[in-house]
C-alpha cells in the first residue's frame, strides 16, 4: 500500500458520499470550495445532460449514427474531470464521457463534428460517434476495444514519472472493463511502478446487459486495489461533491508521487447502454424509474439551493444560454459539410507507402471512369 | 567497421541510440539487470539505469501498452518480446491502439515506437518459439513492418525505425543472432531506407526473393545454382511493409522466372502478397507462374524443426520448375 488520500479512507464498505438525497452536507468537514466552483460543477453537469439528449435526439433524426447515453453519469464525470489540470495532466477516456469531455473543454462544435461525422470533426471524421479525443486538452483518442487504452495510460503516467514534472493521468472506464485483461496488465504495471495515474471506474452496473454479479465475485471494484497494493476508494459517483473531491485528492496525491489509486464511482445509466441496445429486456423499468429519483442534477440543486446559490430564474437563464450554445454548435457542424472520399488514404503512416499510392491511384481511376467527381 | 553477430549488433546499437537521444527508453521482460534472455539489451541497464531501462511485469499488453503511452507523451521506447511467439497477449495493442492511433486521431496523436521480436524456427523450440507472425502484421495498416537478415542491415534498420515517426514490429530471425558475423559499419547515424530492398546477387535466369532469416537458405542455393551455371538474382526484401515493389518488379520483368522463399506458412504469407502483385503488373513479362516456397500450414512443428524451413533443395526444385516450365 503506498499510501491513502488524506480526508477520505480507502475500502469502506459504504461509498463515500458528502451530500445526501436531499443536497445536505454531510461531512465531518466543511466545504471549502467556493461559489464559482460550486456552480461551475452544476454548470458542467446540466451541460453534459442536454447535450446527452441532444444527441439521443439527432441519432434518431438519422444525423449521428450512434450514441452511448452519459445521462446519470454527469456527477461522476464532472468530478473526475475537475480533478484534471488540463494541459498538463493526461485523460485517457471511454466513450460514454461526454460530460467529461465537455468538462475538461472538449468545444462543443468538437464533439458535434465527432458525433456527425463531419468536417468539422477535427479527427477527420475517422471514427463512429462517442469516440472523443483531443491533443491540446492531453484527451487522448478513444479506441473500441474495451479496456485497451488502460496499459496506454499506464505508460503515459510512467513517462510523466520520468519526466519529473509532477503531473498526473487519469484513466476512465466502466465496470465490464475490469473484467478484461489490458486492464488487469495496466494496473499491475502501474502498482509496480508506483506511477502518477488514477484508474476511474464510472460503475453503472451493467456491461450492456450484464450486470455486476455476472461480472465480478469481488464485492465492489474498489476492492480489487487491494491486489495491485493501491488505495481502492468506493464513491457515491450521483454525488458531485464526493466525485469531484475524492478525485482531486486522489490526483493530487498522484502528483506528489505517492503512487496509483483506483476510484470507483457508483453511478446509473438511465438511458440504454446505445442507441443499439433494448435495455428493457435486461432491466426491470421501476429500477430505472427507482435510480431517476436519485438522479444527481437535481440532489446537486438542492445543496446550490440550500446555500443559496441557485433558484429558478439562474435555471432559466443556464437552461437557455447552454440551449443557444448547442444549437449553434449542431448548426456548425452541419454545416461543414460531409469529409471529402479521399480523407480515408490519409494518416495511415507517417507517409503513404507505396502499396497505397498505387491503391488510390486506381481507385481514382475507378471513379473517374464510372463519372465520379474525384476532387469531391 | 567492426565484425559482430546480429546480437550483439542488437545491442551496440540500442547503446548508441540511446546515448545520442535521451528520449529513447527500452522495456520489456528481462532486458535489465539480464540484459534480454538473448543479451540483445546487454549493458544498457548498467549504463542508462532502471529509468531507461524497464523490467516490466511478465505482460506482452502492458510492454506495447505502455510504450504506446509513453510515445505519445514524448519518449522513443523500444519494447522488446521475449518470443514474437509472445506477442498474441499484446496483439491488441499493436493492432487496435498503435497501428491506428494516427489514423482515429486524424493526425493528432502518434506513435513512434519499436517493438523486436526475435523470430522464426530452426532452433528446436517447437511451435511456441519458432513462428514466423509477419503476416498479422502486413495486414495490419498503419505498421511498418521490417525483418533484415543481417547484422549491418539490423543497424541501419534499427536506427531508422528508432528515428522514424511510425509504430515499427522489428522482426529479428533468432537463428541468425550468433550464426553469423560481419562488417558492421560504425557509422553513428548508418540508416537504411525505409521499404527498400538489396540486391544480393544479380544474375538473368531467375530471380530468389526472400527476407529474414530464409535469406541464408536462399542464398545457399543461389550458390549451388551458380555451380551448375544457373545465374539468380537474389532480392532480400528487408521491409515487408512498405515493400520494395520497384525492385522486384523491375528485376522479375526483366529476368521472367521468380522464385519466392518465406518460411511463414504457406496460405496468405507475405510471398502470397509478392506473387499476386507481379501478376498484377508484370504479367505479360513472365516466362513462368511465380513459385512460393513456404513453411507448411501447419503449426510449427518440434521434430521436423529442419525440413520444414524451405531449405536449398526446395528452392531448388521449385527454380527448375519455373526453369522447365
Ligand atoms: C474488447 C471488447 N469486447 C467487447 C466490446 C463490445 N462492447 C462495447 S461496450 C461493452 C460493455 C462495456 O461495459 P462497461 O465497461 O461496464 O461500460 P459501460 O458501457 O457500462 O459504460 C461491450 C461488451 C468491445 N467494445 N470491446
Amino acid at each position: 500500500m503506498i499510501t491513502d488520500a488524506q480526508r477520505f479512507q480507502p475500502f469502506s464498505d459504504e461509498p463515500i458520499r458528502l451530500i445526501d438525497e436531499g443536497g445536505a452536507w454531510l461531512a465531518p468537514f466543511s466545504c471549502d470550495l467556493d461559489d464559482d466552483t460550486l456552480i461551475g460543477l452544476y454548470r458542467h453537469m446540466v451541460l453534459g445532460r442536454m447535450v446527452d439528449e441532444r444527441l439521443v435526439r439527432l441519432q434518431r433524426l438519422g444525423k449521428s449514427s450512434f450514441v452511448a447515453p452519459s445521462s446519470g453519469h454527469e456527477a461522476a464525470q464532472v468530478g473526475i474531470a475537475g480533478a484534471v489540470r488540463v494541459g498538463s495532466d493526461w485523460i485517457f477516456p471511454y466513450y460514454r464521457d461526454t460530460a467529461l469531455a465537455l468538462a475538461v473543454g472538449w468545444p462543443l462544435v468538437d464533439m458535434l463534428g465527432q458525433m456527425m461525422g463531419t468536417r468539422a470533426d477535427p479527427a477527420r471524421a475517422r471514427q463512429m460517434p462517442a469516440h472523443p479525443g483531443s491533443r491540446a486538452l492531453n484527451m487522448f483518442t478513444v479506441a473500441s476495444p474495451i479496456a485497451s487504452h488502460v496499459p496506454v495510460a499506464v505508460g503515459t503516467a510512467i513517462a510523466q514519472k520520468l519526466a519529473g514534472a509532477g503531473d498526473a493521468t487519469v484513466c476512465t472506464f466502466g465496470d465490464g472493463a475490469t473484467s478484461e485483461g489490458d486492464w488487469h496488465a495496466g494496473l499491475n504495471f502501474a502498482g509496480a511502478q508506483g506511477a502518477p495515474i488514477v484508474f476511474a471506474c464510472e460503475n453503472n452496473r451493467y456491461a450492456i446487459s450484464v450486470d455486476l454479479q455476472h461480472q465480478t465475485g469481488s464485492p465492489n471494484v474498489a476492492a480489487k486495489a487491494h491486489a495491485y497494493g493501491m488505495p481502492g476508494y468506493l464513491v457515491d459517483g450521483m454525488d458531485v461533491l464526493a466525485s469531484y473531491l475524492v478525485m482531486r485528492d486522489v490526483m493530487a496525491a498522484a502528483r506528489d508521487g505517492l503512487g496509483p489509486a483506483l476510484v470507483e464511482l457508483t453511478v446509473y445509466r438511465y438511458g440504454p447502454h446505445s442507441s443499439a441496445d433494448d435495455d428493457g429486456v435486461y432491466r426491470a423499468s421501476e429500477e430505472v424509474a427507482a435510480w431517476r429519483e436519485r438522479d444527481p442534477i437535481p440532489r446537486y440543486r438542492r445543496f446550490l439551493e440550500g446555500r443559496k446559490l441557485w433558484g429558478d430564474a439562474r435555471e432559466d437563464e443556464l437552461r437557455a444560454a447552454l440551449k443557444a450554445e448547442i444549437d449553434a454548435a449542431v448548426k456548425a457542424s452541419e454545416a461543414a459539410g460531409p469529409v471529402p472520399v479521399e480523407w480515408m488514404f490519409d494518416d495511415v503512416l507517417s507517409r503513404p507507402t507505396p502499396q497505397l499510392e498505387r491503391q488510390r491511384e486506381r481507385f481514382r481511376a475507378a471513379r473517374r471512369a464510372a463519372g465520379e467527381d474525384v476532387e469531391g | 567497421m567492426a565484425v559482430q553477430n546480429y546480437v550483439q549488433t542488437i545491442a551496440r546499437t540500442l547503446m548508441e541510440e540511446m546515448r545520442r537521444d535521451d528520449r529513447v527508453v527500452v522495456l520489456g521482460e528481462d532486458v535489465g539487470k539480464r540484459g534480454g534472455v538473448f543479451l540483445a539489451t546487454e549493458h544498457l541497464y548498467d549504463t542508462f539505469g532502471p529509468d531507461r531501462v524497464i523490467d516490466t511485469p511478465l505482460s506482452e499488453a502492458a510492454i506495447i501498452g505502455a510504450a504506446i503511452g509513453m510515445s505519445v507523451y514524448g519518449r522513443r521506447p523500444v519494447a522488446e518480446i521475449q518470443f514474437s511467439d509472445y506477442v498474441y497477449p499484446g496483439f491488441d495493442q499493436l493492432v487496435s491502439q498503435a497501428a491506428k492511433l494516427r489514423y482515429r486521431s486524424g493526425g493528432a496523436f502518434t506513435t513512434p515506437m519499436v517493438v523486436r521480436m526475435p523470430a522464426g524456427g530452426g532452433v528446436k523450440g517447437g511451435h511456441h518459439h519458432s513462428q514466423n507472425p509477419e503476416t498479422h502484421f502486413i495486414h495490419t495498416p498503419g505498421l511498418q513492418v521490417v525483418y533484415p537478415s543481417t547484422p549491418n542491415d539490423a543497424k541501419g534498420c534499427l536506427k531508422t525505425t528508432i528515428r522514424g515517426e511510425d509504430p515499427v514490429v522489428f522482426l529479428e530471425p533468432k537463428r541468425l543472432y550468433r550464426a553469423l558475423k560481419e562488417d558492421v559499419s560504425d557509422d553513428v547515424d548508418f540508416m537504411l531506407p525505409i521499404g527498400r530492398g538489396v540486391r544480393r546477387r544479380e544474375g538473368d535466369d531467375v530471380v530468389l526473393i526472400s527476407y529474414g532469416a530464409s535469406m541464408g537458405e536462399t542464398l545457399k542455393a543461389a550458390d549451388a545454382l551458380s555451380d551448375q551455371g544457373i545465374a539468380a538474382d537474389v532480392i532480400d526484401l528487408r521491409w515487408l511493409m512498405p515493400w520494395d515493389e520497384n525492385l522486384v518488379l523491375e528485376r522479375v520483368a526483366a529476368v521472367g522466372r521468380a522464385v519466392l522463399v518465406s518460411e511463414a506458412p504457406h496460405s496468405g504469407n507475405m510471398m502470397s502478397e509478392v506473387a499476386a502483385t507481379i501478376a498484377e503488373e508484370v504479367l505479360d513479362m513472365l516466362e513462368a507462374p511465380p513459385l512460393r516456397v513456404s513453411g507448411f500450414d501447419t503449426p510449427y512443428p518440434y521434430a521436423q524443426d529442419r525440413v520444414y524451413l524451405p531449405g536449398p533443395n526446395r528452392i531448388l526444385h521449385a527454380v527448375q520448375q519455373v526453369l522447365d516450365y
